[in-house]
């Protein structure tokens, strides 16, 4: 039975493979920062061409604000590499080619059988995993827009960070 | 690694005493360029020291290949300089990362340069593209084993320093 993944639940720790190759764990590359953890169908799909760019316009604010973005996909990690490289993402991409962790959490699109990817879904999480937000992409215009990226991050920030009333004197 | 200790770096003429970790480094041609010394304590061990990530440091570490930047120290960079600033989105999206890559910090503020290493006979070629080498020119070393590190990517987006004493990447909010 695939888990829940609504706000409040805990995200599992995903270990799979980086664009590189390398083997990580999504506790590792969240690391004490509030998170955007980002499903996408593939470099293939319009509509994921058209949400990356918006986050990758979205990373030049987060590259400065401790807050961080992890994309997961079923594309092999050459292929990710190459389409993080063309995009201009840098973040980190995470492959799933064996949709191993695909199936783990119920993501599958029932919908596309030619390429079996993971159905569009954002999750905001929060440093411990749990998760903030939950935007479903079936549908464009379901998915976070970057306004409402902002606003999650503002809030897991204000709450997370000790010192996010500025010290003052 | 208490928190209280940092990880320090020099390349010297001589081998020090009392390193936790040092190798002989050549320059590509074979000749001699110095050793490469590091330590982990809280007070500066010798005047060239520069902090650097702990996990650059390992001293069963395996032989291998430098991108060195060394800015001399009267050439005062300013961390937040944007040619800096620059070379860590330059680094973050180099789509095969090196083995290990930390900047190098000799106060709060200010950049004093950058290590890269490829691990073993991988061709060093990958490192003449170094993103610190275009803030100050790198030099590139073959270094022995028993020094260099192995440690993951930075997972990105973020260029800036968790705590301002910590050298970049560093990679974990409260470590």
């Amino acid at each position: 039975m695939a888990v829940s993944l609504l706000p409040g639940d805990v995200v599992p720790d995903l270990a799979l493979p980086d664009h590189a190759g390398n083997a990580r764990r999504l506790s590792e590359l969240v690391a004490g920062d509030p998170t955007v953890l980002h499903f996408y169908r593939g470099w293939w799909c319009p509509k994921e061409q058209r949400y990356f760019r918006g986050l990758v316009a979205l990373q030049d604010e987060m590259e400065v604000a401790y807050t961080r973005i992890v994309s997961v996909s079923v594309d092999p990690p050459e292929v990710e590499a190459a389409f993080r490289a063309g995009i201009g993402a840098r973040w980190t991409f995470l492959s799933d080619a064996d949709r191993v962790e695909q199936a783990r959490l119920g993501l599958r699109e029932t919908t596309d059988t030619l390429n079996d990817p993971y159905v569009p879904r954002v999750l905001v999480l929060r440093p411990d995993l749990t998760i903030h937000a939950a935007y479903d992409g079936y549908w464009f215009s379901g998915r976070a827009t970057l306004e409402e990226l902002r606003h999650d991050l503002r809030a897991i920030s204000r709450e997370v960070r000790p010192d996010w009333s500025a010290p003052t004197g | 690694m208490s928190a209280f200790e940092r990880t320090w770096l020099a390349l010297l003429a001589e081998p020090p005493d009392g390193a936790d970790a040092t190798a002989e480094v050549r320059e590509p041609g074979g000749a001699p360029a110095g050793w490469l010394a590091a330590w982990r304590r809280r007070s500066k061990p010798v005047r060239e020291a520069l902090r650097v990530d702990p996990r650059a440091v390992d001293p069963d570490g395996p032989a291998g290949w430098i991108s060195l930047v060394l800015p001399p120290r009267e050439l005062a960079i300013a961390f937040d300089d944007a040619a800096v600033q620059h070379a860590r989105r330059l680094a973050l999206a180099d789509p095969r990362p090196p083995a290990l890559r930390s900047t190098l910090l000799r106060d709060d503020s200010h950049f004093a340069g950058a290590i890269t290493a490829v691990h073993g006979d991988e061709a060093r070629t990958r490192l003449l593209d170094d993103p610190f080498g275009r803030v100050h020119p790198a030099r590139v070393l073959r270094v022995g084993p028993g020094l260099l590190g192995t440690m993951a990517a930075p997972a990105g987006p973020v260029i800036e320093r968790y705590g301002s004493a910590n050298p970049w990447p560093w990679d974990a909010y409260g470590d």
